[in-house]
């Protein structure tokens, strides 16, 4: 059973009085442990496509299937607890929660799920703390941090929840080539290892060849979605 | 825990915003708390005055009267009380009543001869028992020879005549170029409706009010004798039953009524055997309690004895707008304190919309990550209500300390403002912890009425605010 489903999926929004088709009939599968990229330029519809992935917006058509469950007719607070407990999420922005130091950033998904004591959030915490290569830099501010360490912070932080998909909007996006190729390296090792179902969007052709899959998007539909064309 | 953390910690991130907030919850909180405890003692201590110096806890005054009785003005004279000696009888029955004194209100002339000329010099006066005066009123005057004779604890007796305020003396030195001297023989002028009565008499001494001297300076004291002499409040008590059968039979005829004179059992009148009536020329009766809180209890019982022929008027009822003034000050320090809240609200919220909107993407984040909408709404009441009741906390210390600075003095007010307020001097604070409840729980309620709108603003961010966040 594929983690995604995407069928038939269209999305309208009105920016001021012009009607915009972000999503024009969008059909697609994903597998668990999938390392996935949506390429397309901007204003393909990338960004809409991993906000339905997410459960952060809803289709104007179509179904969106995660996990099994059909999320069109999830109420905000279902749709709250399935993010919560399903997904995570990296931002190109990396928003890291300022008041926070890197530890408490990391281990603010699990406080909320607040099923976990704290050796047991303490643990997880560090085990991906270490696995991001932040282990001496626990209780610095975001502020304090290069972007490719923020980001860091952001991958750990979508992780230690070990969440069925990792959605990142642009992960590399604010940062420079090197550091973002480390990003998507470190990615798609803890996809390797851990089996975890990663789903990013770019417009990096460097990036890109990192994917094992490449969801190439225009206008809002698939152009192509194709393995073969990578590694 | 969570919650508490990103609240505190925010309210640090933006602390040049939230020290202004704070500084205008402290100033309130201390408004309400100070400006409570003072306006209260104000209010007690205003009530206490008027008490002491001019009403006692209530006045009995004549059935008949049309207006209420008004010991700080001349203006509208009173009805005498009928019967004064049966009102005080039914007094000293009552258990609460600690002392009563009757009084008048009145004015006359002093004659006095000066460089061989005889001067009228007006004066207004009360009319009084010194003894029972003293007993209801005995914080209102200082005058070294004591009041009408007497001594503290109202020892000794009481010597006829009157006494003048040392201002209405500075006055007659000032309009008729001399001064009454303590003990010199005057003669007293009263109006009446048939003419001008006069008496003899002599001015006992000159004081100085320790209380009201707005008031209290022209005002002066004549004892009740001498105020019953000068306007011949006396009379029978009962004729004689032959002479009322006689009288009755007459039925008004003048004729008749003369023709009594030539009946010999009439004709003479054995004036010994006759009953004075003591005809109190008294207008109102002070009373005092043992108890200021049994004053409506005491007067409703006093109010149901309708053969007595009088009415009663409340401490605050008779002291016209003397008692407005406390509770004024009460009224406009609590609208001056509600609107200093008001515009604490309205900053308040406009500063919560602006974190919410400067924090938009922090909070998509957190509902993207899965926090729900009652946790941001946590987030931000906890903010609110941390940073108030602890500057809250700031503005009740505060106030403590203005409080124990003037614990031993008194708080100092301009003598107008002392004397229309309290009588005069400083006020002394009544402290109670009614006001610290009151003040936290108007910036509890003014926090969470603030909020509200910031954080219904808060919890329509979408998740996809995170997303949008470039």
């Amino acid at each position: 059973m594929p983690v995604v489903e995407l069928k038939d999926v269209k999305k309208q929004y009105m920016l001021g009085q012009t009607r915009v088709d972000a999503l024009r009939g969008v059909d697609l599968e994903i597998e668990k442990g999938e390392f996935l990229a949506i390429a397309g330029p901007s204003g393909a519809g990338k960004s809409t496509m991993l906000n339905m992935f997410g459960c952060i917006d809803l289709p104007s058509e179509g179904l969106v299937r995660i996990d099994g469950t059909e999320v069109n007719r999830l109420s905000d607070k279902e749709l709250t607890r399935y993010r919560r407990e399903k997904i995570g999420f990296i931002f190109q922005s990396f928003n890291l929660i300022p008041v926070l130091n890197v530890y408490e950033n990391i281990e603010f998904p699990l406080l909320l799920r607040r099923s976990l004591s704290k050796k047991d959030r303490a643990d997880l915490v560090l085990r991906f703390i270490e696995e991001v290569g932040l282990s001496d830099r626990l209780r610095n501010k975001p502020y304090e941090l290069s972007g490719g360490q923020r980001q860091r912070v952001a991958i750990a932080r979508a992780l230690v929840t070990q969440p069925l998909i990792v959605l990142a909007d642009e992960p590399t996006a604010n940062l420079d080539s090197e550091t973002g190729l480390r990003i998507v390296e470190l990615m798609r090792k803890i996809n390797e290892e851990d089996k975890t179902t990663f789903i990013f969007s770019t417009h990096d052709a460097h990036i890109m060849r990192e994917a094992r899959r490449v969801v190439r998007v225009l206008d809002g539909r698939i152009v192509t979605a194709d393995a073969a064309e990578v590694r | 825990m969570l919650t508490l953390k990103l609240a505190l910690r925010t309210l640090v991130r933006r602390k040049g915003r939230m020290i202004l907030i704070g500084s205008l919850v402290a100033f309130g909180t201390f408004l309400i708390v100070f400006g409570s405890i003072f306006a209260s003692s104000a209010k007690i201590a205003s009530r206490a005055s008027i008490i002491d110096n001019f009403t006692g806890d209530f006045i009995v005054y004549a059935a008949k009267a049309k207006d209420l009785p008004s010991p700080f003005a001349f203006n509208t004279p009173l009805p005498r009380i009928k019967d004064s000696d049966a009102v005080q009888r039914a007094l000293a029955a009552l258990p609460e009543v600690e002392a009563w004194a009757p009084y008048a209100q009145n004015y006359g002339l002093i004659q006095a001869e000066h460089k061989g000329k005889k001067v009228d010099l007006p004066f207004i006066f009360y009319a009084v028992e010194p003894a029972r005066y003293l007993s209801v009123f005995g914080q209102a005057r200082e005058d070294k020879g004591g009041f009408f004779g007497l001594g503290r604890g109202t020892v000794g007796v009481a010597q006829r005549g009157i006494m003048i305020s040392g201002y209405q003396n500075q006055q007659y030195l000032k309009n008729f170029g001399f001064q009454l001297e303590a003990g010199q023989a005057i003669t007293l002028l009263g109006i009446t409706e048939g003419g001008v009565n006069t008496t003899r008499s002599s001015l006992v001494g000159v004081f100085d009010p320790t209380h009201y001297t707005s008031v209290f300076n022209y005002i002066n004291f004549m004892d009740a004798q001498t105020y019953s002499d000068l306007y011949d409040y006396s009379g029978v008590a009962a004729l004689p039953d032959a002479f009322n059968a006689g009288l009755e039979a007459a039925n008004g005829d003048e004729s008749a009524i003369f023709g009594l004179a030539s009946d010999p059992g009439l004709g003479s009148l054995d004036l010994s055997t006759l009953k004075a009536e003591s005809l109190s020329g008294a207008t109102m009766i002070a009373v005092r309690l043992k108890d200021h809180g049994k004053v409506d209890k005491v007067m409703a019982s006093l109010a149901l004895d309708q053969d007595l022929g009088i009415k009663v008027a409340r401490w605050d009822a008779a002291s016209g707008f003397y008692a407005q003034i406390a509770a004024g000050l009460q009224a406009f320090i609590y609208v001056a304190t509600a609107l200093i809240f008001l515009v604490v609200a309205l900053i308040f919220m406009n500063t919560i919309i602006i974190n919410v909107t400067e924090r938009t993407a922090e909070i998509g984040t957190m509902r993207a990550i899965g926090g729900d909408k009652s946790f941001i709404r946590g987030i931000f009441v906890v903010e609110a209500l941390s940073l108030n009741v602890a500057a809250a906390l700031v503005g009740m210390l505060a106030a403590v300390a203005a409080l124990s600075a003037f614990a031993k003095g008194g708080v100092p007010l301009p003598d107008l403002v002392s004397q229309f307020l309290i009588g005069g001097g400083p006020l002394q604070l009544q402290v109670s912890a009614l006001p610290f409840a009151l003040a936290l729980a108007v910036v509890v309620s003014v926090s969470i009425l603030a909020t509200i709108y910031p954080v219904s603003v808060a919890t329509s961010v979408t998740p996809l605010s995170a997303m949008n966040e470039r």
